[in-house]
């Protein structure tokens, strides 16, 4: 065939017939497209129940007390009327809730709260990092190998290769189970145990993620360029030689990357696990509904969770950056 | 120093920095939140907890453990892979949500359909509306995802009442943002050969995108979601400690009642269906992406 020349009709349909294709990939899309149809068909998900009367009532009650409660009145009747905007009324409110939380009630401002939120998710991500720099060695097939990059001919012994498959296989297990229960049911279960504020909070996010950060960090250790490492094991270098001279400085760019995008979901789950009782601004949201339905002091202490999570984002997407550049 | 060696990857001096600043953050955060080691040792009512907790690990309950159960409970195994279909319903119908979610806003929120085209030729209306759009997309995108689905149930919550489909759109919203952030990275990431030939032959900016684009971003995009799908699960669990009818729910009631064996039982599941689909989903990721 000429470069220049069109493909025919039929070299078309042979490019198509011999394109690669995978029957686990079919199947599990077929499996999955079923799931996602059939959920609607299984789960009660009805409209006219979220919509009824009662809940349009409901509805209109929520909307009515949205707005800051200095900013309406009750009337005799017992509807609300909304008194006119005032941006003073306004920020007194606001600083208000910034500095004494949920009105009459014992709880922590609002802005001790939303630093209490970010120090958990920043001791939590440090905690998990740490433990994830640990685990992911003997998580990376390429380093916990009884010959990691020897050169082709050295076979080691059965013995050798079936100890180092159990350490691969025992220390992956671990991060699977770390990152199979959900936060907050870790943080659930750890509050009964340790009866303390934060400590629940920093543990349960630092479980979950050093699963996830050792998991990644394995396929990083994994993704390393082999050749260095394979001069290095020539020139004699030990095992724990290579990790730290060839890999370490290698995989550092890219676990800050990760570290950075784990830390903003820490942040988004540090806000929610105050509904258990911690020191982070999920509970201001919680006390401020079951205190007697403030729903208008509910929603600032949403939209400061949001500017939080908005202020996570930036920070990590300007230290992603940084790094991007630097590497 | 040579341009070539200003430009290697992080100097040996920055990752010490690094790593240091690091270890003065967590540090920081600890005293911030006036942590200290001795809280890690529990108080007594903890320890007894822990203790009688633990001890059931190996040995789940089979059977109901309340001392009262009331008339037509159907059996713990029953009930618990009740909760865990229930989860996976809720798991899946908020996927389905948060795709189509993710694959209009993800198209809405990309930039290689309408900006920095080569080729030229653009109109008046791509120069004007396409990047107000765009912008507009991007901010919805960023409110979706700082809310996180807890908290839109626990809105939901409080201005419809406890109906399944408040939980299905408080998972759709959240995750239909991150689907749709990620599904146009991957769109604008993709390699760029097969539309800009379309471009070059005179196609439309849809016809750029849906034959040109998307094609190339697809197996990604399709990796991506499994594992946002897995990320669903969880959440789904979650949302029954607020009273929906899946695994959180049952590990709440076990756990509060005492009967630790059950609460192992609930948890296995969970964890059980977890892995599958993580396992599921690592080798789906591999051959996609490879």
């Amino acid at each position: 065939m000429s470069a220049r020349a069109a493909p025919s009709s039929t070299q078309v349909a042979d490019l198509w017939r011999e394109r690669p294709r995978s029957r686990f990939v079919r199947v599990s899309l077929g499996l999955v497209t079923l799931l996602l149809l059939g959920s609607w068909f299984v789960g009660d998900f009805s409209l006219s129940d979220t919509f009824s009367a009662q809940r349009s009532e409901n509805l209109g009650r929520f909307l009515s007390e949205v707005r800051p409660w200095p900013l309406r009145e009750r009337l005799a009747d017992g509807t609300m009327r909304d008194k006119p905007w005032d941006w003073g009324v306004f920020a007194t409110w606001s600083g208000e809730r910034l500095s004494d939380g949920v009105s009459d009630r014992d709880t922590a401002g609002g802005l001790e709260s939303a630093r209490g939120t970010l120090a958990i998710s920043v001791l939590a991500i440090v905690l998990a990092s740490l433990a994830s720099l640990v685990f992911c060695w003997f998580a990376a097939r390429n380093v916990a190998s009884p010959q990691p990059f020897a050169p082709t001919g050295v076979t080691p012994s059965a013995r050798h290769r079936w100890a180092w498959r159990v350490v691969v296989g025992g220390t992956r297990l671990l991060l699977v189970l770390q990152r199979s229960l959900p936060e907050y049911v870790l943080a659930f279960l750890l509050l009964a145990m340790l009866q303390t504020a934060a400590w629940p909070a920093v543990l349960a996010l630092a479980i979950h993620n050093s699963g996830i950060l050792g998991r990644l960090n394995a396929e990083i250790i994994e993704n390393v360029d082999a050749r260095p490492l394979v001069a290095l094991r020539a020139l004699g270098a030990s095992r724990t030689k290579i990790a730290l001279v060839g890999i370490a400085p290698a995989m550092l760019p890219r676990f800050l990357t990760y570290f950075f995008y784990r830390w903003e979901t820490c942040v988004r789950e540090a806000t929610v696990l105050g509904i258990l009782g911690m020191a982070s601004l999920g509970w201001l949201i919680d006390e401020a509904q079951v205190s007697g339905y403030k729903y208008d002091e509910m929603m600032f202490f949403i939209g400061l969770g949001v500017a939080i999570v908005l202020l996570g984002d930036l920070i990590s997407a300007i230290a992603r950056g940084i790094v991007r550049r630097a590497s | 120093m040579a341009p070539e060696a200003t430009r290697r990857p992080f100097p040996l001096r920055a990752r010490g920095t690094v790593l240091l600043a690091l270890l003065v953050a967590g540090a920081w955060a600890a005293w911030e939140l006036e942590l200290s080691w001795g809280d890690l040792t529990p108080n007594e009512g903890g320890v007894r907890v822990t203790k009688s907790f633990f001890q059931r690990a190996l040995t789940p309950a089979l059977a109901s453990e309340a001392s009262h159960v009331p008339e037509g409970t159907p059996p713990l195994l029953v009930l618990s892979l009740q909760a865990a279909w229930t989860t996976l319903i809720y798991a899946a119908a908020s996927m389905s949500l948060a795709l189509l979610l993710g694959l209009f806003l993800g198209f809405f929120a990309s930039t290689a359909w309408w900006a920095g085209d080569p080729v030229g030729g653009r109109t008046r209306l791509g120069r004007t509306v396409a990047p107000l759009v765009y912008g507009a997309t991007r901010v919805l995108i960023g409110l979706m995802r700082s809310v996180h689905e807890v908290i839109w149930a626990v809105l939901f919550l409080a201005a419809f009442g406890l109906t399944p489909l408040a939980a299905v759109i408080a998972i759709a919203i959240p995750y239909g943002g991150t689907l749709a952030k990620i599904f146009s990275e991957m769109i604008d990431e993709a390699p760029r050969g097969a539309a800009l030939a379309l471009r070059a032959s005179g196609s439309s900016g849809l016809q750029v995108f849906g034959f040109g684009l998307l094609p190339a971003a697809l197996p990604d995009m399709l990796a991506y979601s499994f594992y946002r799908f897995e990320c669903a699960l969880r959440s789904s669990a979650v949302l029954g400690f607020f009273g929906y009818a899946t695994l959180g729910r049952e590990i709440q009631q076990s756990f509060s009642s005492t009967n630790y064996g059950e609460v192992w039982t609930h948890l296995y599941v969970l964890m059980a269906i977890v892995i599958v689909f993580d396992l599921w989903s690592g080798k789906l990721r591999a051959r996609l992406t490879a």
